[in-house]
C-alpha cells in the first residue's frame, strides 16, 4: 500500500497549477501526519515501559507480569473465538456483523440458565466435565440460532444494497437483541453458577494457571485447530472458500450460495457460543450488553490479524489480549497515570483505530483491504 | 392467484404474527403499557398491542401481488378465508403457549423469562383462566384476522378516510398528556373528550374525533387534487405570500406552545430540540457526505465540556468538596459558544484528517472507537483535574440574559429553538449551495466526483467540521439546560440514538429529521412506559427502516433515487403499460 501510495505522490502533475497547489501536492501531509504519528508512539511506547520497568517503588513483580501475561491469553483466546465469526462472514459477504457480539451473548445466556438447573441438580459439582459439555451445547446451539435467524431477517434482504446499508441494520440487530435480551431476560448482571472443579490452579510447566483460564486457552486453541480442518478438508468448507472467492463463479459451479452463508453464519454462532461459556466461566457473570464491548475488540483482533483469515483472526486475538492486559501497566504505570487499568478499553480503541489507519489490511491479511 | 397459495401465504403470515404477539409479551410490552388507556377504558395500549399482530397479519396476508406486472387481488371469499386462517394461527399459537406456561409447574418460566407473570396471562386469556381463555383467545384473533381481511375488501374510496380516521384517533389518544392542557389553557373544556380519570379519550370524544377525521380526509379525497392544482397555479407572489404566512403561524405556534403546555412537557420539547441539533450536524455527516459516524457523541460531548470549562463550572472532589477544574475561563455563555464552535469544528477535522481514506463500514468502526476512547478519557482519574472524572462537572454557568436565567423548562425551550432554527437555516443552505453539491456528487460516487474535479479530501474534511460545529451545539444546550454533565450521558447508545433519528428520517432530509426527533425523543417523552423500551424500539426501527423504506420516512428525493435505482430499472418495462388491477377468482379458484 505504502508502494502504491508513493508512486501515486511521484506522478507527473499537470503543470498548470497554482504554485500552492502544486507545493501542497510535493509535501504529502498525510504521510507526514503518519510517520509523526509513528515516531511519537514508538517514543512514547518506549519512554513508558522504560519508566515502567525501572519504578523504583511500586515496581510490578515477575510473578505479576506472569499473571498478566497468563490472563492476556486467556482473553486473547475468547476475542479469537468471537473475532473468527466476524472473519468468517466479512470474508464471505464483506460486511461487518455488528451484532456479532450478541449473538455471543445469547450464548452465554442459555448456557447460564442451563447451569443454574445443573446447579439446583447438583451436577455441576458431581460430574463437572459433562455438564460443562451440556453447557457449551447449549450455548453454540443458542448462539448458531441467533446468528441464523439474523442472517435470514437483517441481513439477507440487503444482500444487494448499498455497501453501508447492512451495516446500518446490523447496529439496528444489535441493539435489538441487546435490548430484547434486557426485557426478556431483565436488565441486571447475573452471577454465574461457580463449578467447583474449575476452582483453583494447576501447574503447567511450572507455571500456576487458574483453571477456568487453562480451559478456555485449550478449548480456543482446539476450535481454532477443528475449523483449520472444517475449511480446508470438508465439502462444505471448500464450498465456503469458493463462495469466499466469487459468490457468482460459486453459484456457477453449483454451490448453493444461500445455503453456504447460512452455514457460516451458523459456524460462526458455533465458536461465539463457546466464547460464551468461557467468558462466562472467567468473568463468572452474565448481562444484557456483555457483548459490546468484546464484540468490538473481537471486530479489533479480526482487522488486527487481517479480516477474512483464520489465522490472523487467532494472533490477532491474541496479541489483542495480550496488549490489553500489559501494556495500560505497563506505558502508564512509569509515568505516573493513575488507575492505569481504567484505561484497558482506550488502549484496545487506539489499536482499532491505528491499525485502520496505518494497515488496514491486517498483519496476516493481504495488503489490499479496498477489494469489493 | 389460487386459493391455496392465498392461504399458504396466510399460514405464513399467521406464523410471523405469532411471533411477533409472542414477543410482545415476552418483552412484557403488552402488560406494561395495559394501564394506558387509550379509549375509555375499554380500550388500553396493551390491548392495541395485542390487536396488532393478528390484524395486520390478516390484512397484510391479503395485500394483492403483482403478478407480471398487474395487481391480482383473490375474491371476497379467499379473501375473508385467508384473514381467518391467518388470524386463527397468531391467536392459537399464543394460546398454546399460554397452555405450556400454565401447564408447567409454576415459576419454572418466570425464572428465565421474568415479565411473564400471572397478570399477563390473565390478559392473555381475557381474565377467563385455561380452557375458556384460550378458545377466546383463538377466536379473538380469527376475529381480528377477519377485521383486517376485511378492510382490505372495503372500496377504494372508502379505505383512506377510515384508515386516517382510526390512526388520528389513536393519535390523539396517545398524545393525552399533551392536548388537555393545551385545550384548557385555550379555556376550553376538555372533559367531554379525554376523560380527567382515565387519562385517555372518552368514548365519545373517540368517535367525534375519528368522525371529523375521516370525513376531512374523504372530504381531502375529494378535492384535494383540485386545491394542489390551485395552489400550483397561483402566481409567485401570492405563493411566497401564503409560504410566508404558513411559516409565521408556525412561528406564532411555537412561540406560544411552552406557556400552553407547561413545564413538563417543554421539558419533553427541550430534550427534543438538543437531540434535533444533534440530528441536524449528523445529517450533514451522513446524509449529505455519506460519511457513517458512530462516534457523534464525541462531539456532542465536547461541546458540552467545553461549554462548561469556557464559561465557569465546579467539580467534585474525591473528599466531596467542590473545586474549579484545573482549566476556566469566565466567559460569558454567548462569548463562549463560537470558541466552542471553532475548537470542536478543529478536533472534528483531527478525527476526520487520519481516516479519510478509510472505506465506509471501517470509517464507521473507527469514528465508533474515537466515541469510546473520547468517554473513557473523560471518566478517567487521569482527566479528573479537568473533567470531573465519573462525577462531571457540576453548576454550569447559565446562559442567562440579562438576569433572565434558561434553565426553566420553558425558557430553554425559545434558547433552543433560536439553536435549532440557526441550524436548519444553515443545513439549508448547505445542501443547495456548490459545498452541498460536492457531497452529494461525493456521496453517489467517490471516483466520479474525484474525476469531476471534486477534491473529496476538502469535502470530507469539510462534512466532519460542520457536522462536529452544529453537533457541539448541542452539547452546549445540554450543558446549559441541566448544568451538570457527567460522562454516564455520552455513551455510544446517545449516537446511536441519533443515527437512528437521522435514519428513520431519511437521510439528508431536514424535515426527515425533525419527524425522526419527534418520533423517537418526543413520543418516548410522552409515555413514561416506554422509556424502558425505548432502545429496544430504535434497534427494530433500523432493521425495519432499512429493510422496507431505506429512504426513511419523509425521503430527501436525491437520496431516494439513488436507493431505489435498482429497483426503478426493473419496473421499467412495467411503466410503459400501465395495467388495471384485476380481481381474479371467487372462492378460491384457479386464476
Amino acid at each position: 500500500m505504502t508502494q502504491t501510495r508513493q508512486h501515486e505522490d511521484e506522478s507527473p502533475r499537470p503543470a498548470a497549477r497554482s504554485r500552492t497547489a502544486v507545493l501542497a501536492e510535493r509535501i504529502p501531509i498525510r504521510r507526514i501526519i503518519l510517520v509523526t504519528l509513528g515516531i511519537l508512539i514508538t517514543v512514547g511506547v518506549l519512554l513508558g515501559s522504560w519508566k515502567t520497568l525501572t519504578l523504583s517503588e511500586g515496581r510490578i513483580s515477575g510473578a505479576g507480569w506472569r499473571d498478566f501475561l497468563v490472563f492476556g491469553v486467556a482473553l486473547g483466546s475468547i476475542y479469537a473465538l468471537i473475532a473468527l465469526g466476524y472473519s468468517l462472514v466479512y470474508g464471505i459477504l464483506l460486511m461487518i456483523n455488528f451484532a456479532h457480539g450478541e449473538v455471543f451473548m445469547m450464548g452465554a445466556f442459555a448456557s447460564y440458565y442451563v447451569a443454574q438447573s445443573l446447579d439446583t441438580a447438583g451436577l455441576l459439582e458431581s460430574s463437572p466435565v459433562l455438564s460443562i459439555l451440556i453447557l457449551l451445547l447449549v450455548a453454540t446451539a443458542a448462539s448458531m440460532a441467533v446468528a441464523v435467524l439474523l442472517e435470514r431477517v437483517a441481513y439477507r434482504p440487503l444482500r444487494n444494497a448499498p455497501r453501508l446499508v447492512p451495516l446500518i441494520t446490523a447496529i439496528g440487530a444489535s441493539l435489538f437483541l441487546q435490548y430484547t435480551a434486557a426485557s426478556f431476560f431483565g436488565g441486571n448482571s447475573k452471577g454465574y453458577p461457580d463449578i467447583p472443579a474449575l476452582e483453583g490452579t494447576w501447574t503447567i510447566l511450572g507455571i500456576p494457571i487458574a483453571k477456568t483460564l487453562a480451559i478456555t486457552i485449550v478449548a480456543a486453541a482446539l476450535m481454532m485447530v477443528g475449523l483449520t480442518q472444517f475449511i480446508s478438508r470438508t465439502t462444505t468448507g471448500r464450498a465456503m472458500r469458493a463462495v469466499a472467492e466469487d459468490k457468482e463463479i460459486a453459484s456457477l459451479m453449483g454451490i448453493n450460495v444461500n445455503r453456504v452463508i447460512v452455514t457460516t453464519f451458523a459456524v460462526g454462532g458455533f465458536l461465539a457460543g463457546v466464547a460464551g461459556v468461557m467468558f462466562a466461566l472467567v468473568f463468572g457473570l452474565v448481562q444484557y450488553n456483555m457483548g459490546f464491548i468484546p464484540g468490538i475488540k473481537a471486530f479489533t483482533a479480526a482487522v488486527l490479524g487481517g479480516i477474512g483469515s483464520v489465522t490472523g483472526a487467532a494472533i490477532g486475538g491474541l496479541i489483542l489480549g495480550l496488549v490489553e492486559s500489559v501494556a495500560p501497566v505497563l506505558l502508564l504505570a512509569g509515568i505516573h497515570v493513575p488507575a492505569p487499568n481504567q484505561l484497558r478499553d482506550v488502549v484496545a480503541f487506539s489499536i482499532l483505530v491505528l491499525i485502520l489507519i496505518f494497515r488496514p489490511g491486517g498483519i496476516m491479511g493481504s495488503d489490499q483491504p479496498e477489494r469489493g | 392467484m389460487t386459493g391455496s397459495e392465498l392461504n399458504r401465504r396466510a399460514v405464513r403470515a399467521g406464523l410471523l404474527g405469532a411471533v411477533a404477539l409472542v414477543y410482545l409479551a415476552l418483552a412484557g410490552m403488552i402488560q406494561k403499557f395495559d394501564e394506558r388507556n387509550l379509549i375509555g377504558s375499554f380500550l388500553t395500549l396493551g390491548n392495541l398491542l395485542m390487536a396488532l399482530p393478528p390484524l395486520l397479519t390478516g390484512y397484510l396476508a391479503t395485500r394483492p401481488r403483482l403478478v407480471a406486472g398487474r395487481r391480482e387481488a383473490a375474491g371476497p371469499r379467499a379473501t375473508l378465508a385467508a384473514g381467518l386462517i391467518g388470524g386463527a394461527i397468531v391467536g392459537g399459537i399464543t394460546a398454546a403457549g399460554v397452555a405450556l406456561v400454565e401447564a408447567l409447574p409454576e415459576g419454572a418460566v418466570r425464572r428465565i423469562f421474568i415479565q411473564v407473570s400471572p397478570e399477563l396471562l390473565s390478559i392473555l386469556t381475557f381474565g377467563r383462566g385455561v380452557p375458556v381463555g384460550l378458545a377466546l383467545l383463538l377466536v379473538y384473533g380469527a376475529v381480528l384476522g377477519l377485521l383486517g381481511a376485511g378492510f382490505r375488501l372495503l372500496p377504494e374510496r372508502i379505505r383512506p378516510p377510515i384508515g386516517v380516521g382510526l390512526a388520528t384517533t389513536l393519535t390523539f389518544a396517545l398524545l393525552q398528556r399533551i392536548f388537555p392542557p393545551l385545550l384548557f389553557e385555550l379555556g376550553l373544556d376538555t372533559r367531554w373528550l379525554y376523560s380527567p380519570v382515565l387519562l385517555g379519550l372518552t368514548v365519545p370524544g373517540a368517535l367525534l374525533v375519528f368522525a371529523v377525521s375521516a370525513g376531512l380526509t374523504a372530504l381531502w379525497g375529494a378535492r384535494g387534487p383540485v386545491v394542489r392544482q390551485r395552489v400550483r397555479q397561483l402566481p409567485p407572489e401570492r405563493r411566497r405570500l401564503l409560504n410566508g404566512t404558513s411559516l409565521l403561524l408556525l412561528a406564532v405556534v411555537l412561540a406560544v406552545l411552552p406557556q400552553l403546555i407547561g413545564s413538563t412537557l417543554s421539558q419533553v420539547l427541550g430534550q427534543v430540540g438538543i437531540y434535533l441539533l444533534m440530528g441536524l450536524g449528523l445529517n450533514i455527516v451522513v446524509g449529505y457526505a455519506g460519511l457513517l459516524d458512530l462516534g457523534y457523541v464525541a462531539f456532542f460531548a465536547t461541546g458540552a465540556y467545553l461549554t462548561a470549562l469556557f464559561t465557569a463550572a465546579n467539580r467534585v472532589t474525591s473528599l466531596g468538596d467542590l473545586v474549579e477544574p484545573a482549566f476556566a475561563l469566565h466567559l460569558s455563555f454567548y462569548l463562549a459558544v463560537p470558541f466552542v464552535i471553532l475548537v470542536t469544528a478543529f478536533v472534528g477535522l483531527l478525527i476526520g484528517a487520519p481516516v479519510l481514506r478509510l472505506r465506509g463500514d471501517y470509517l464507521a468502526i473507527v469514528t465508533l472507537g474515537f466515541g469510546e476512547i473520547a468517554r473513557v478519557l473523560v471518566q478517567s482519574s487521569w482527566l479528573q483535574a479537568y473533567t470531573g472524572g465519573p462525577q462531571g462537572l457540576r453548576d454550569v454557568t447559565d446562559a442567562a440574559i440579562g438576569g433572565v436565567g434558561f434553565r426553566d423548562p420553558q425558557p430553554f425551550f425559545y434558547l433552543v429553538l433560536v439553536f435549532c432554527g440557526l441550524a436548519i437555516f444553515v443545513s439549508q443552505r448547505l445542501a443547495g449551495s456548490r459545498v452541498g453539491r460536492a457531497w452529494s456528487a461525493m456521496r453517489e460516487d467517490e471516483l466520479a466526483a474525484e474525476a469531476m474535479g471534486v477534491s473529496t479530501i476538502r469535502f470530507k474534511l469539510l462534512a466532519f467540521a460542520m457536522g462536529a460545529a452544529v453537533g457541539c451545539l448541542s452539547g452546549a444546550m445540554f450543558a446549559v439546560q441541566i448544568g451538570s454533565i457527567a460522562p454516564a450521558s455520552f455513551t455510544v447508545l446517545v449516537s446511536i440514538t441519533v443515527l437512528a433519528v437521522v435514519i428513520l428520517g431519511g437521510m439528508g432530509s431536514i424535515p426527515g429529521v425533525i419527524v425522526g426527533t419527534l418520533l423517537l425523543i418526543g413520543l418516548p417523552g410522552l409515555l413514561d412506559e416506554f422509556e424502558e423500551y425505548r432502545l429496544l424500539v430504535y434497534g427494530a426501527a433500523l432493521i425495519l427502516v432499512m429493510v422496507l423504506r431505506p429512504q426513511g420516512l419523509v425521503p430527501n428525493v436525491r437520496r431516494m433515487r439513488e436507493l431505489k435505482e435498482d429497483e426503478a430499472a426493473q419496473d421499467q418495462w412495467l411503466k410503459t403499460e400501465e395495467p388495471p388491477a384485476v380481481t381474479v377468482g371467487g372462492g378460491g379458484g384457479a386464476s
